[in-house]
C-alpha cells in the first residue's frame, strides 16, 4: 500500500503542470478550439477525448471523429449564426462545445445549456431528423436560464385547455416525441407536453426553424399556438428588440 | 581467476567525452547561479515613448517591465490600476499565481504583501477600493504581453489583481478587461519565480516598485 502511495507521489511529483486556458475558462475538460473567429464570436471547442461534468460526474460526453465533426460544424455553424453578436451576449452565450453521446444519469440529451458559464454543450450525434431544431431549442434553455423573469409558467400553463397538466419535470414522462405534429392542437410537439418550459423550447425552435409562411399558416389554424407564439416573440423581443424571427 | 581487462584507447576516449559532456551540461546550473545573467534591463530613461503619460514601469528582480496603458479600451480599468500604481500599492506585493511560459498573476493587496504573506488566502485578497465593472465590449486581441485585469468567475468582479500573458491567448478576449501591454522586458517576466507542479507559489517573487513614468 505505501508502495502504491510513494508511486503515486512520484507521479505527481514529475508530472508538469499543463494549464488550460479553456478549461479556466469554462471548467470542461479535454477540449480544444476548434473555431473561434466567428462572425457572431461563438467559439466552438470540441472534446479531444471524453469528458465527465457535474458534482457527480453524471454528465459524460465522447469526442467524435474529424469527419463527423467537419459535417456537424457546418450545420450547427449555420443555424448559430443566425444570432447576432448582440443577441448572444444578452442570453450570455459564447461558446459551443461539440462531443458525442451525450448523457446525464445515462440518459441521452441533445444539449447541456449553461448560461453562468456561458456554454451549450452539443451531442453531434443528436437524431438527424430533429438536429437542427433542437439547435435552437437548447438556446432557448439558455434565454430563459438567462432571463428568468420574464418567461412566467403559469402565465404561459393558462395558455392551454384548463384540463390539461405539464408533468412535474421533462424526464418524469413518457411525452418525448419530438416529431411536429400534423394536427398541433396547442402543441408543436409530443414533447411540449413535458413541461412548460420544454414546450417554450419547442415553440422557440420552431418559430426559427420554421419558414414565416408555415408559422403564419400554424398561427391561423391554432388559437393556441398563436398566442404562445406571441408570448415567445414579445419576450425575445424584450430582450433584443432588433432580433429578426 | 577473474582476469582483469584493460580499457581499450578508444574506450577511454568515450570515458573522458562523456565526463566533459557531463560537466558541461550540469555546470552551468551550479557555477552560474545569477538567473538574470542574460536578461537585459531596459532603462525608461533611453527609450523615446509615443505616449509617456501611458507607460508604467513595474521593477522585478531582473530588471524592468515596460507596460503600455490603453485607457481608450478600458477606462475605468486603468483608472483603477493607475489609482493604485500611483499610491506605490503594488511594492513589494507577490507574482502568487505563475504558470510557466503561460501566465504571471500578481496584485493581492490584502494576502500578498512580503510583510503579511497569508498562503492559505492569497489570490482572494481585496484593495479595500471595491470592485469594477469588467471592460470586455472593446475588441482586444490577447496577444504574448498583454495586461489584464483579473476577475473571480463571475464578471464586475475586477479589483486590483492583474495578469500578464507570456503565450498569445486569442480566447481572452471578451473575458477579461484588458488594460495595456508589455512593450519592453517580457524576458524579465519569464524569470518569475514558477513551480513545475501547482500555479500557486511557494516563497513566490515580489514586485520591487511599480511606478508610472510621469
Amino acid at each position: 500500500m505505501n508502495l502504491i502511495r510513494a508511486i503515486l507521489l512520484l507521479i505527481i511529483f514529475i508530472t508538469p503542470l499543463r494549464a488550460n486556458t479553456i478549461y479556466n475558462l469554462i471548467k470542461i475538460p479535454n477540449l480544444k478550439i476548434y473555431e473561434i473567429n466567428t462572425k457572431n464570436k461563438l467559439k466552438y471547442l470540441y472534446a479531444t477525448s471524453s469528458f465527465r461534468l457535474g458534482v457527480q460526474k453524471n454528465i459524460v460526453c465522447l469526442s467524435s471523429n474529424k469527419k463527423d465533426l467537419e459535417r456537424k460544424y457546418k450545420t450547427i455553424y449555420k443555424n448559430l449564426s443566425r444570432y447576432s453578436y448582440n443577441y448572444l451576449k444578452k442570453i450570455n452565450l459564447k461558446y459551443i462545445v461539440l462531443c458525442e453521446d451525450l448523457s446525464i444519469s445515462g440518459i441521452n440529451t441533445a444539449g447541456i445549456p449553461d448560461n453562468i458559464m456561458k456554454t451549450l454543450i452539443l451531442d453531434i450525434k443528436f437524431n438527424e431528423d430533429y438536429f437542427e431544431r433542437v439547435i435552437h431549442h437548447e438556446v432557448f434553455h439558455i434565454v430563459n436560464d438567462q432571463h428568468r423573469e420574464l418567461f412566467n409558467k403559469n402565465e404561459w400553463s393558462k395558455f392551454n385547455s384548463s384540463e390539461f397538466k405539464y408533468a412535474e419535470c421533462s424526464i418524469c414522462t413518457e411525452k418525448l416525441g419530438l416529431e411536429t405534429y400534423n394536427k398541433t392542437n396547442g402543441f408543436f410537439t409530443e414533447y411540449s407536453k413535458s413541461t412548460a418550459s420544454e414546450d417554450m423550447a419547442e415553440v422557440y425552435s420552431h418559430i426559427i426553424f420554421l419558414s414565416k409562411n408555415e408559422i403564419d399558416q400554424i398561427r391561423k389554424l391554432d388559437s393556441i399556438l398563436d398566442n404562445k407564439i406571441s408570448y415567445i416573440e414579445n419576450k425575445i423581443k424584450k430582450i433584443d428588440n432588433s432580433f429578426n424571427f | 581467476m577473474i582476469k582483469k581487462i584493460k580499457a581499450s584507447k578508444s574506450e577511454k576516449i568515450i570515458l573522458i567525452f562523456l565526463v566533459i559532456l557531463s560537466i558541461v551540461t550540469i555546470g552551468p546550473y551550479f557555477v552560474i547561479k545569477n538567473e538574470c545573467l542574460f536578461i537585459k534591463n531596459f532603462d525608461p530613461k533611453n527609450i523615446n515613448f509615443k505616449n509617456p503619460k501611458n507607460i508604467a514601469i513595474l521593477n522585478l528582480p531582473c530588471g524592468n517591465v515596460i507596460i503600455e496603458l490603453y485607457p481608450e479600451i478600458s477606462p475605468n480599468g486603468v483608472k483603477r490600476f493607475i489609482t493604485l500604481i500611483e499610491s506605490n500599492a503594488y511594492d513589494n506585493v507577490a507574482f502568487h499565481r505563475v504558470i510557466e511560459n503561460k501566465l504571471v498573476q500578481a496584485g493581492d493587496l490584502e494576502f500578498g504583501r512580503k510583510d503579511s504573506l497569508d498562503y492559505g488566502k492569497i489570490g482572494t485578497g481585496k484593495s479595500g477600493l471595491g470592485t469594477i465593472k469588467s471592460e470586455i465590449e472593446n475588441e482586444f486581441i490577447y496577444v504574448k504581453g498583454s495586461v489584464g485585469l483579473a476577475r473571480t468567475y463571475k464578471n464586475d468582479t475586477e479589483d486590483s489583481q492583474f495578469f500578464i500573458i507570456l503565450q498569445d491567448e486569442p480566447l481572452f478576449e471578451g473575458e477579461y478587461t484588458p488594460v495595456g501591454k508589455v512593450i519592453y522586458g517580457l524576458e524579465v517576466l519569464k524569470k518569475i519565480k514558477h513551480q513545475r507542479h501547482s500555479e500557486y507559489i511557494l516563497r513566490p517573487d515580489f514586485i520591487n516598485t511599480f511606478r508610472m513614468l510621469d
